[in-house]
């Protein structure tokens, strides 16, 4: 399937490479039409966008063979693997004059000391989107992940609530509830997790990783396990179909996990050149701002804070405060070993 | 078969079943190959595959030692099972009735049957979302059975046409000169004759349920995982390639299994037919 499809995107892709072409693989609905128009305008090339829906799809895209994106935006762990791997091209900083405006709390981070191959971009927690009315009428608190995994509260709310479809993340979310680190290495620890999950999914109506957005917005989900600039969507899509609730989103206290994305130049790309002007482009305040105002996400960068509106960049949700940046955790791949040890726990989760 | 007869048999033979051997190695037999090996090495630290060689049968063991994957197939094959029996169902009304409709009208309704493929399986689902959502029967088993019948209806509502359509209408007179009513005239006559329409419809429904993720993802609830999901999760979230090579692999030798027998049973039909008329 990979080879097949790798195939198909070299043939896809060869005949429409112009000479000014700047190709960027890319999450989806990560940089506004509006932002990409900007760029093409500044350096006289096209922009062309691939895009995926979960670091995994672009690892393992990669890994099949696929070549000639000049660009990459993956999360913490997926530029570990990637450096891990040779797969990406180092950054010429002498070429990025603007990288001085990210924000020091997202340099060197332990995925690539040095920044020698990424340059961040922008951020999302995994937290709890609530519909705020309902909340209020139940007295439901919405600050912690007791909301998900207590049986007192969630026998309010049976079959309104989904949670992330993910192992990583949902796991997470219970660790850090069980004041684990999401890093934990002991079995026992994750098997207590484990042990919480089952106990709170009776509870739960599904698994979901996208249609929450949706069912937060009509209404038809009350809370929800999920991506910040994913709770913002669902609270603009409500408010602009006039429903008679708000959708509110709040990192619970006990801490959660952070994602971080990151700029980086894979080595097939070949217009490193058009790369790095590109990124210097996106380090600008105003042009960084927009993943911000367009679709809800945190921001790595420094000078973009006076373009972002007041009210996104006094969202908690969106921007953690620091002393709440102090509890979240990043994702880091495991040992294969432990890896499936965690994944036979997820399918049983599954099973039960 | 005369064609064999005027012309240089193996000659032509190959010229025409080259191209599709061809494909059929390049893009099944290959890949097929590949997904094997895999299912033998070892797990890379970073997902995928470690180094070459490192082979093992770390994965086999992992999964033919836990009952807990027995179930999921189990489960699997009940759902897919479930899906072709209520195929069969709904399908055969529709298409008896547009195999004995008029003949200017039938391509009519077999376009509409079609119809539904001119727009994405993905939205086609999605719609489920927003009719079952209100009903609340969203995310409940019921729910991934209705979406695994829709997308699959009309892979059993051809064959069975096809089949039905070649019927003599002159077998039902001679059985209704011979005293047997509507009943007897269906089961004695029409369903026997029809019995490889339904194999083919069913081996057409069958195999793409087992193997189908999206269904469960967005209709099903916490409990509803199948075989599919189970292996794209491998091969995604927890990148590990041995493991969802293995689980295909005993996919794939499970569907064989399941073809063998039912190429059995087809030609078993068959003779059954061939008794009856």
């Amino acid at each position: 399937m990979a080879l097949v499809l790798t195939a198909l995107l070299l043939l896809a892709s060869l005949p429409l490479r112009a000479a000014d072409t700047l190709y960027l693989y890319n999450w989806n609905n990560y940089i506004s039409e509006d932002t990409v128009r900007r760029f093409e305008a500044h350096c006289r090339c096209r922009l062309k966008q691939d895009y995926y829906s979960d670091n995994e799809e672009m690892l393992a895209k990669l890994e099949a063979g696929a070549v000639g994106y000049d660009i990459l935006v993956p999360t913490g762990n997926a530029v570990e693997s990637l450096v891990r791997r040779k797969a990406l091209r180092e950054i010429d900083k002498a070429r990025l004059p603007h990288f001085g405006n990210v924000k020091r709390e997202f340099l060197d981070i332990w995925f690539d000391p040095g920044n020698r191959y990424s340059v961040p971009y922008a951020t999302s927690v995994s937290l709890l989107g609530y519909n705020a009315d309902k909340m209020r009428e139940l007295g439901l608190p919405t600050d912690t992940w007791a909301l998900i995994f207590e049986p007192k509260h969630l026998k309010k709310i049976k079959g309104r609530v989904t949670v992330l479809n993910s192992q990583r993340e949902l796991m997470a979310a219970a660790m850090k509830y069980l004041g684990y680190s999401v890093q934990e290495h002991e079995p026992a620890r994750w098997e207590e997790a484990k042990q919480l999950i089952l106990r709170a999914k009776p509870y739960w109506a599904a698994f979901s990783n996208s249609t929450y957005i949706k069912d937060l917005a009509i209404g038809t989900v009350w809370v929800a396990h999920g991506y910040s600039n994913d709770m913002f969507r669902a609270q603009q899509d409500a408010a602009a179909a006039k429903r008679p609730f708000q959708i509110g989103f709040a990192t619970p206290k006990e801490g959660a996990v952070l994602a971080v994305d990151n700029f980086v130049l894979h080595q097939s790309g070949r217009r490193p050149d058009l790369a790095h002007q590109f990124i210097d482009f996106m380090l600008a305040g105003e042009n960084a701002a927009d993943v911000s105002n367009l679709i809800g996400a945190g921001n790595t960068n420094a000078a973009a804070t006076p373009h972002i509106l007041p009210e996104i960049a006094a969202n908690p949700g969106i921007f953690p405060p620091p002393d709440e940046l102090q509890r979240l955790e990043m994702l880091r791949d495991f040992d294969p070993k432990l890896r499936r040890t965690l994944s036979r726990m997820w399918t049983e989760i599954k099973v039960r | 078969m005369s064609a064999a007869r005027t012309q240089p048999a193996g000659l032509s033979k190959w010229v025409v079943t080259l191209p599709p051997t061809i494909f059929l190695l390049v893009f099944f037999l290959v890949p097929a190959l590949i997904v094997a090996l895999a299912g033998f090495r070892e797990t890379g630290e970073f997902g995928g595959l470690a180094p070459w060689p490192g082979l093992s049968l770390d994965a086999y063991r992992f999964l033919l030692g836990d009952v807990i994957y027995l179930e999921i197939f189990a489960r699997s094959f009940l759902v897919a099972a479930l899906t072709t029996l209520l195929c069969i169902v709904f399908a055969y009304p529709l298409a008896w009735l547009i195999a004995r409709s008029p003949k200017q009208r039938r391509d009519v309704l077999v376009l509409l049957v079609i119809l539904p493929f001119a727009s994405n399986f993905l939205v086609r689902i999605y719609a489920w979302i927003m009719l079952l959502g209100p009903a609340n029967l969203l995310y409940t088993p019921f729910a991934v059975i209705v979406g695994m019948v829709y997308a699959h209806l009309p892979f059993m509502v051809l064959p069975l046409y096809i089949n039905l359509e070649k019927h003599d209408p002159a077998l039902l007179e001679a059985a209704q000169d011979l005293g047997a009513n509507a009943w007897t005239r269906f089961w004695r006559v029409t369903f026997p004759l029809s019995l490889p329409g339904i194999f083919s419809g069913s081996a057409l429904v069958f195999i793409p349920v087992l193997g189908m993720f999206a269904v469960p993802e967005l209709l099903g609830g916490t409990g509803d995982i199948l075989i599919g999901n189970l292996i794209k999760e491998q091969f995604l979230e927890n990148r590990d390639w041995p493991l969802g090579s293995a689980l295909s692999i005993m996919l794939t030798a499970c569907v064989l299994l399941l073809a063998g027998l039912a190429a059995w049973a087809a030609k078993r039909g068959l003779h059954g037919t061939e008794a009856v008329s």
